[in-house]
């Protein structure tokens, strides 16, 4: 826990990604192919669930979903489970591949500065 | 309340009480009734009579003995305010304490406030008793609340300086977006052509 802070602020402030700035690397560096995010929420879709900015992300189907289910099923509050875990299950993997993403330019980034320490000393 | 003193030294009088005896002979009389009469009376018993003021200001050591007793001191506890001619006349000037210092355990005579009867009284004793003005001492002195209080405020806005300067954050990249990181939803020009982003799985 804090370990990105002490190597952001104290041991490797150089190479340590700071998620508030853009990320320097070609995401498809690396990579044969990589697959394009789908959103399957329309952006209509979104204005007429009257979705809040934060949440048009894209886990809004399952989000669009379970309130739809939540409103059939009023009052019974018990009723969307399945629904509710859908739209978790898909934030949590939204969140892991940001942490593999930060994972990805933190890496890279190490990798960049070793191979100019090799090129210096070569 | 201030003229307790004087009214025992005196005959006790009771100003309501002389207003309403002269009243009621004044009807039983039958002379001089009616409406203005009975204003000029009460008029006459809303003021201070003569010995319920304080008397001139004590100059010679003998108006000082003689004051002092009738305020009910002893001779070297008497001081009277200065003669500005503010009309405290031989009015004892008593120390500014509240009546909240007091011992709440000694068995007062009034242990409401704190008096004993035939003391002699503040002249701003109203002010001083216990619900309003409190004299006693602080339980720690002002330099060491000013202190505390500083030292936490300039601590806390140091600490929100190195918070700003040093952001605590989960080591994730940014949230992604759909529809070019909601170039529309965000108040984005929809004549022109927004930088496209693309997001990938990982």
């Amino acid at each position: 826990m804090g370990a990105h802070l002490v190597r952001r602020y104290i041991t490797e402030t150089d190479t340590e990604p700071d998620p508030a700035k853009k990320f320097e690397f070609d995401p498809q560096f690396g990579f044969a192919e990589r697959k394009e995010r789908e959103i399957i929420a329309t952006q209509e879709q979104m204005n007429l669930a009257q979705l809040p900015v934060e949440q048009r992300d894209y886990c809004a189907q399952y989000l669009m979903k379970l309130m739809k289910c939540k409103r059939d099923n009023w009052p019974n509050f018990l009723a969307c489970k399945h629904e509710r875990h859908d739209w978790d299950y898909c934030e949590h993997q939204d969140y892991v591949m940001r942490m593999k993403e930060y994972e990805r330019e933190r890496r890279l980034q190490l990798r960049k500065k070793r191979i100019a320490a090799q090129a210096e000393a070569a | 309340m201030r003229t307790c003193q004087s009214a025992r030294q005196q005959k006790p009088v009771n100003m309501a009480g002389v207003g309403f005896r002269r009243w009621a002979q004044a009807l039983s009389k039958g002379k001089g009734s009616g409406i203005p009469a009975l204003l000029s009376r009460s008029r006459a018993a809303a003021t201070f009579s003569k010995g319920s003021l304080p008397g001139p200001y004590p100059e010679t050591p003998e108006e000082k003995a003689a004051a002092a007793k009738k305020y009910n001191m002893i001779v070297e506890d008497y001081k009277p305010y200065p003669d500005n001619g503010e009309g405290y006349g031989d009015y004892p000037k008593l120390p500014e304490r509240s009546q909240h210092e007091r011992d709440p355990w000694y068995q007062w005579d009034h242990p409401d406030l704190r008096r004993n009867w035939g003391e002699p009284m503040h002249w701003h004793f109203d002010m001083l008793i216990r619900n309003r003005v409190d004299t006693s001492p602080s339980p720690v002195p002002w330099s060491t609340m000013c202190k505390q209080l500083f030292g936490f405020i300039g601590f806390m806005l140091f600490m929100f300086y190195i918070g700003e300067k040093f952001p605590a954050y989960q080591p994730v990249a940014p949230k992604q977006y759909p529809y070019n990181n909601l170039y529309l939803e965000r108040g984005g020009d929809p004549e022109k052509q927004p930088e496209e982003v693309k997001h990938y799985e990982i």
